[in-house]
C-alpha cells in the first residue's frame, strides 16, 4: 500500500531504438499489462471486493467504531505534521545543496537518501534507541515525564524520518539544473533574501515541489513498519490506519480490514491521480526549460 | 503556497504541542493493559465490566487501552518505555524480563497474586478441518507423511512454545524418556510445518483465513474462537491424550502505574480478574478459570478433560526450559532446518 | 548617476586555484571598457567580485571613492548581465523588468503606475514594444538578450557589468546589437565594463581595453595603444589576428563599407 517505489514521468516516448517485429512488440506489451493486472490491480479490486463482501450497510457500519476513526484521525494528524515538516526541511535542504558550496555537502546528500536504503523497522528502531527507557535519552526524557515513542510523537518522528527524502529527491536536481543565476540577478537587482526565495526559487520549482510532497504524504500515510515499533499499538490512541488494519484483521473482522483498507487505496489512488496530473504539468515545464538553453 | 506552508507548520507545531500535553492532561485516568494476542476479546468484555464494577464502586470513569502483540515482543516493548500499568502475557518468562530489565516490577511479582499470578488457564489442542480428512487424533498423527502442521515460531511467540513443551512431553512419554529420539521425533513434527508464523494470531488466520495445513495446534481458547468466528461446522477441535498447563500470568507494573498516579486501579483490576465476575468473562472467552464456582457450568463444560503436565514440575520452570529448548543455539536451533 | 569604478590588486582564488592575482583597473565614469582575454583568464571572475557576487581574498572595488566592501549588493546598483541572460523563466517580460523596482523596500518603491510606465520605457528602449506579455521561452536570443539589459536598466545602476553580452548569438545579430549597444551606452552615458571573447568587438565598441590572461591584466589602453604598442608578447600574439584582419577588411570591403549598410 505504501507508495515507496517511485514511477519515474514518462515524459516522451523514444523514437523506436529496436527493430523487433509488431509480433514480438505485442507479447511484449501483452506481459506487461498481464503483469500489472496480477499484481497491482487485481489484489487493489480484492481489497474493495472484501470489503463490500456484506454489503454497504457493514462497510459503513465499521467506519463507526471509535477505535477506527482514531486511527484515521492519527493518521491524518501524523501526515499534517509530518509532510508540511517535510517540505520546508526538504526545501531548504536542496536550496542548501544546490545552490550553494559548502563543506560536508556530499555528506549530506547521503544523509537524504539514508532513510530510502535502510529498512524502515531500523528507522523506527533507531528512534527506540535513542528515546527508549533504555535509550541515549530515555533517563532524562523520564525525567521531565516526555512520553516520545509509544506516544504520537514517536511515531511522527518515525514517518518524518521514512518520508524525508522524497521532497529533497524531488527538489535537488531539478534546482542544480536550474544554476544560480537567477537568484544571483535577483540579488544585484536588490531584492531581499527572502524576496528571491519566494519570488524566484520557488516559482521555478514548485510543480516538482508539489509532486514531491504528494509522494511524501502517500508514504506518510502508507506507512508500517516504522511506525510500527514506534506505536506501542494501544488501541484507539497509537494506531495509525495501516496498523488498525492489521489489527482488524488479526480479530477476524475482515471486513472491517478491508474497510479501511479500501480507504488508505483511496486515499493512495487520489494522491496517484494527483501525481499523474502533476507529471504531465511538470513535464510541459521541464521540457520548456530545456529548449530554453 | 508560503502562507499555506507557514500555516501549516503553526498548525503541525500546535498539534505535536498537544499531543506531547495529552498524555499527562487527559482529565479521566486511563489505565494501560498490554496483552499478548489472544486475549483480545476476552479483555474487551472485561474491561467494560470492571470499568462499570469501578464506578459503581468509586463513582470514577475509567478508560482501559489496550495493546495487543506476541508476548515476546510486548515485553521488549514495556522494557523500552511502553508506559503499561498492567501486563497480562503469556509466559511468566516474559514478565520476568520486565522484572530484571527495567526493574519497575519485584523479582517476586508472582507471589503477589494467587495461583503464581496467573488468574486464567489454557492448554494446547489441535484444530482440524470439517470431518477431520486426515484422521488426528493424537500427537503421533502429526509426524506422518503428507500430513501439513501449522503452529507459530517457538522464538517469538509465547504460544508456540507451549505447543513446542506438549509435543515434546507426549514424544518423551512415548519414547520412555529417550532424549536424542525425542528430539528426532520433534524435527520430524516441524519437518511438517510449511509455515512458521511470528505470532499465535498469525498462525490461526493462516490455518483459518487463508487454508493452509491440516491440522492447527492451537491455544485451547483460539480453537474455540475460530469455530465461533468462522461456524462451527467448519472445523473441529481434536483434544490429545496429553497436554500443556499454559498459565498466563498477569502483574502490576509498579514503577509505571505509581508514577503515572494509577496503582490503585491498577492493582483493583487484576484482583477483580479473581472475582467471580471475571472467572465467569474467562470462562466464557473459553479461558480455564482458577476458581470454577462461579462460572456459567455450560461454558465449562466445553473444556475437556485432559491430562496435562505442567511447566514447573515436569520442565523444572520457564527459565530452564527457556535455556534448554529456546535460547540461541540451543534444542530447537538444532533441529529445525526450514523445508524451502 | 555615473561613478567611476577603481579596482586596487583584487585577488580570487578557488580551492587553490587562483582566478584574479592582483588586478587592478579603473574605469571612470560613463566610459565604456571591454574586458578581453581567452577562455579561463579570469574575465568572469573579475566581474563578479566587482558586483559583489564573489567575495575577494584581498584587494579593494571603489564606487566613486566609496569601498564597496562595506555595500550591500542592493546599495551597489549594480546593472549585471549574465552570459546566458538568466531571465526569470516564470515571469512575462514585463514582470522581468519590473522586478528590480517592485523588490525595493516599500518606502522607496515606486507605484505601480510609475513601475509600469518605466518598464514600458524601457521596452521601448531595447526596441520590445508590444511583447510585454510574453514569457522568456517565447523570445529569439536577441530579443532576450535585451530584455536581461532593459531588466538590468531598471534599477538606474550606477555601473553596468555585462558579460559576453552577445555570446550566444550568430554573428549577424551581433553585428546589429553591438552597434544597438553602442548607441544606448552613448545615450545613457553608464559606465560600463563589458567582458567579450570577441577581439572585434572589443576593439569596435570600447572607449577602452584591457586585456586578462591567466589572472593578470597584461595591458589596458585604447585599441590604437594596444595596436600599436603590445605590452607582452603575450598580447602580441592575442591580437595578431585582428591586426591581420583589420588590414584585410580595409582592403577589401572599403568601396562597399558604407552602402552595405
Ligand atoms: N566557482 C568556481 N569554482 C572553481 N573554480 C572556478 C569557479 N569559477 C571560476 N573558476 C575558475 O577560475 C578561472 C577563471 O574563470 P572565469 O569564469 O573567470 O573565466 P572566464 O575568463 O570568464 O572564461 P570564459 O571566457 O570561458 O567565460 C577558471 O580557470 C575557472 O575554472
Ligand atoms: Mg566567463
Amino acid at each position: 500500500m505504501a507508495m515507496s517505489d517511485r514511477v519515474l514521468p514518462l515524459a516522451h516516448t523514444p523514437e523506436r531504438a529496436t527493430t523487433e517485429t509488431a509480433a514480438t512488440k505485442a507479447v511484449l506489451i501483452g506481459i506487461a499489462v498481464l503483469f500489472l493486472a496480477a499484481i497491482l490491480f487485481l489484489p487493489l479490486v480484492t481489497v474493495f471486493m472484501e470489503a463490500l463482501r456484506k454489503g454497504w450497510g457493514t462497510l459503513f457500519e465499521s467506519f463507526g467504531d471509535p477505535d477506527t476513526l482514531a486511527a484515521i484521525r492519527l493518521t491524518l494528524l501524523v501526515a499534517a505534521i509530518a509532510v508540511p515538516f517535510n517540505a520546508v526541511v526538504g526545501l531548504a535542504a536542496s536550496w542548501a545543496i544546490a545552490k550553494f558550496e559548502f563543506r560536508g555537502k556530499n555528506l549530506l546528500l547521503t544523509l537524504i537518501d539514508l532513510p530510502f536504503s535502510i529498512s524502515p523497522v531500523i528507522s523506527g528502531l533507531v528512534y527506540v534507541l535513542l528515546f527508549g527507557a533504555h535509550g541515549w535519552l530515555g533517563p532524562w526524557l523520564q525525567h521531565y515525564n516526555i512520553q516520545i515513542i509509544f506516544a504520537v510523537p514517536g511515531i511522527v518522528l518515525a514517518t518524518v524520518l521514512v518520508t524525508f527524502p522524497f521532497v529533497a529527491r524531488e527538489l535537488i536536481p531539478l534546482m542544480q539544473s536550474q544554476g544560480t543565476s537567477e537568484e544571483e540577478t535577483a540579488l544585484t537587482l536588490g531584492a531581499s533574501g527572502w524576496h528571491t526565495f519566494f519570488r524566484v526559487t520557488l516559482p521555478n520549482v514548485k510543480w516538482a515541489l508539489l509532486y514531491g510532497v504528494l509522494l511524501c504524504n502517500a508514504r506518510a500515510m502508507g506507512e508500517f513498519g516504522a511506525v510500527s515499533v514506534v506505536s506501542g499499538h494501544i488501541r484507539g490512541l497509537t494506531n495509525t490506519m495501516p496498523l488498525h488494519i492489521e489489527i482488524l484483521y488479526n480479530e477476524y473482522n475482515f471486513v472491517g480490514a478491508f474497510a479501511v483498507a479500501s480507504l488508505l487505496a483511496g486515499l493512495a489512488l487520489l494522491t496517484l491521480l494527483a501525481k499523474s496530473f502533476l507529471e504531465w504539468r511538470f513535464a510541459g515545464e521541464l521540457a520548456a526549460a530545456a529548449r530554453r538553453h | 503556497m508560503p502562507y499555506l506552508t507557514r500555516r501549516s507548520i503553526a498548525l503541525g507545531a500546535a498539534a505535536l504541542f498537544l499531543s506531547l500535553g495529552a498524555a499527562q492532561a487527559l482529565a479521566d485516568r486511563a489505565l494501560l493493559n498490554v496483552s499478548y494476542d489472544p486475549t483480545r476479546e476476552f479483555y474487551k468484555e472485561f474491561n467494560a465490566a470492571f470499568a462499570a464494577d469501578w464506578k459503581a464502586r468509586t463513582g470514577e470513569t475509567i478508560t482501559i487501552e489496550q495493546s495487543h502483540g506476541g508476548s515476546g515482543k510486548q515485553a521488549r516493548a514495556v522494557i523500552d518505555g511502553l508506559q503499561a500499568d498492567v501486563v497480562t502475557l503469556a509466559l511468566a518468562g516474559d514478565i520476568d524480563q520486565i522484572a530484571s530489565k527495567s526493574g519497575k516490577l519485584p523479582k517476586d511479582w508472582a507471589k503477589k497474586l494467587p495461583n503464581n499470578a496467573a488468574p486464567y488457564t489454557s492448554t494446547i489442542v489441535f484444530l482440524v478441518r470439517k470431518d477431520n480428512p486426515k484422521n488426528i487424533k493424537d500427537w503421533g498423527d502429526l509426524v506422518k507423511d503428507g500430513v501439513q502442521v501449522i503452529t507459530p515460531n517457538p522464538k517469538t511467540s509465547g504460544g508456540a512454545r507451549w505447543n513446542y513443551l506438549a509435543a515434546w512431553a507426549y514424544a518423551s512419554k512415548q519414547l520412555g524418556g529417550d532424549e536424542t529420539r525425542t528430539k528426532e521425533w520433534i524435527a520430524d513434527l516441524y519437518r511438517n510445518v510449511p509455515v512458521l508464523d511470528t505470532g499465535a494470531r498469525g498462525s490461526t488466520t493462516t490455518f483459518a483465513q487463508r487454508g493452509i495445513g491440516d491440522v492447527l495446534i492451537s491455544w485451547e481458547n483460539e480453537a474455540f474462537l475460530v469455530q465461533k468466528e468462522f461456524g462451527a461446522g467448519n472445523f473441529e477441535i481434536v483434544v490429545p491424550s496429553l497436554s500443556i498447563l499454559a498459565e498466563p500470568p498477569v502483574a502490576v507494573v509498579e514503577g509505571n502505574a505509581r508514577a503515572k498516579g494509577n496503582l490503585d486501579v491498577a492493582e483493583a483490576y487484576l484482583k477483580f480478574l479473581y472475582s467471580p465476575e471475571g472467572q465467569k468473562l474467562a470462562a466464557k472467552n473459553f479461558f480455564r478459570p482458577v476458581d470454577p464456582s462461579s462460572a456459567d457450568p455450560a461454558d465449562l463444560a466445553r473444556f475437556p478433560k485432559v491430562e496435562l503436565v505442567s511447566i514447573d514440575k515436569d520442565f523444572g520452570g520457564w527459565a530452564k526450559a527457556q535455556k534448554e529448548f529456546f535460547a540461541d543455539g540451543a534444542i530447537f536451533d538444532q533441529i529445525y532446518r526450514p523445508t524451502n | 548617476m555615473s561613478v567611476p569604478v577603481r579596482v586596487r590588486n583584487l585577488e580570487k582564488t578557488f580551492g587553490r586555484y587562483p582566478a584574479l592575482k592582483g588586478v587592478s583597473l579603473d574605469v571612470e565614469a560613463g566610459e565604456l571598457v571591454a574586458l578581453l582575454g581567452p577562455s579561463g583568464s579570469g574575465k568572469t571572475t573579475l566581474l563578479r567580485a566587482i558586483a559583489g557576487l564573489e567575495q575577494p581574498e584581498a584587494g579593494q572595488v571603489l564606487f566613486g571613492g566609496i569601498d564597496a566592501g562595506s555595500l550591500s549588493l542592493r546599495e551597489r546598483r549594480i546593472g549585471f548581465v549574465f552570459q546566458q541572460y538568466a531571465l526569470f523563466r516564470h515571469m512575462k517580460v514585463f514582470d522581468n523588468i519590473a522586478f528590480g523596482l517592485r523588490a525595493r523596500p516599500r518606502a522607496s518603491r515606486p507605484p505601480e503606475a510609475a513601475i509600469k510606465a518605466r518598464v514600458l520605457e524601457l521596452l521601448h528602449l531595447v526596441q520590445l514594444d508590444g511583447l510585454e506579455a510574453r514569457y522568456p521561452a517565447q523570445l529569439s536570443g536577441g530579443q532576450r538578450q535585451r530584455v536581461a539589459l532593459a531588466r538590468a536598466l531598471a534599477i538606474e545602476p550606477r555601473v553596468l557589468l555585462l558579460d559576453e553580452p552577445f555570446g550566444a548569438l550568430d554573428a549577424r545579430v551581433r553585428k546589429d546589437l553591438r552597434k544597438w549597444l553602442r548607441g544606448l551606452h552613448q545615450r545613457t552615458g553608464h559606465t560600463t565594463l563589458f567582458v567579450t571573447h570577441d577581439q572585434d568587438e572589443a576593439f569596435e565598441l570600447a572607449d577602452r581595453i584591457a586585456i586578462l590572461d591567466h589572472g593578470r591584466i597584461e595591458q589596458v589602453g585604447t585599441a590604437a595603444e594596444i595596436l600599436g604598442h603590445p605590452a607582452t608578447p603575450f598580447i602580441d600574439s592575442f591580437i595578431e589576428g585582428i591586426a591581420r584582419r583589420e588590414a584585410r577588411a580595409r582592403e577589401w570591403t572599403k568601396p562597399h563599407a558604407v552602402a552595405g549598410r
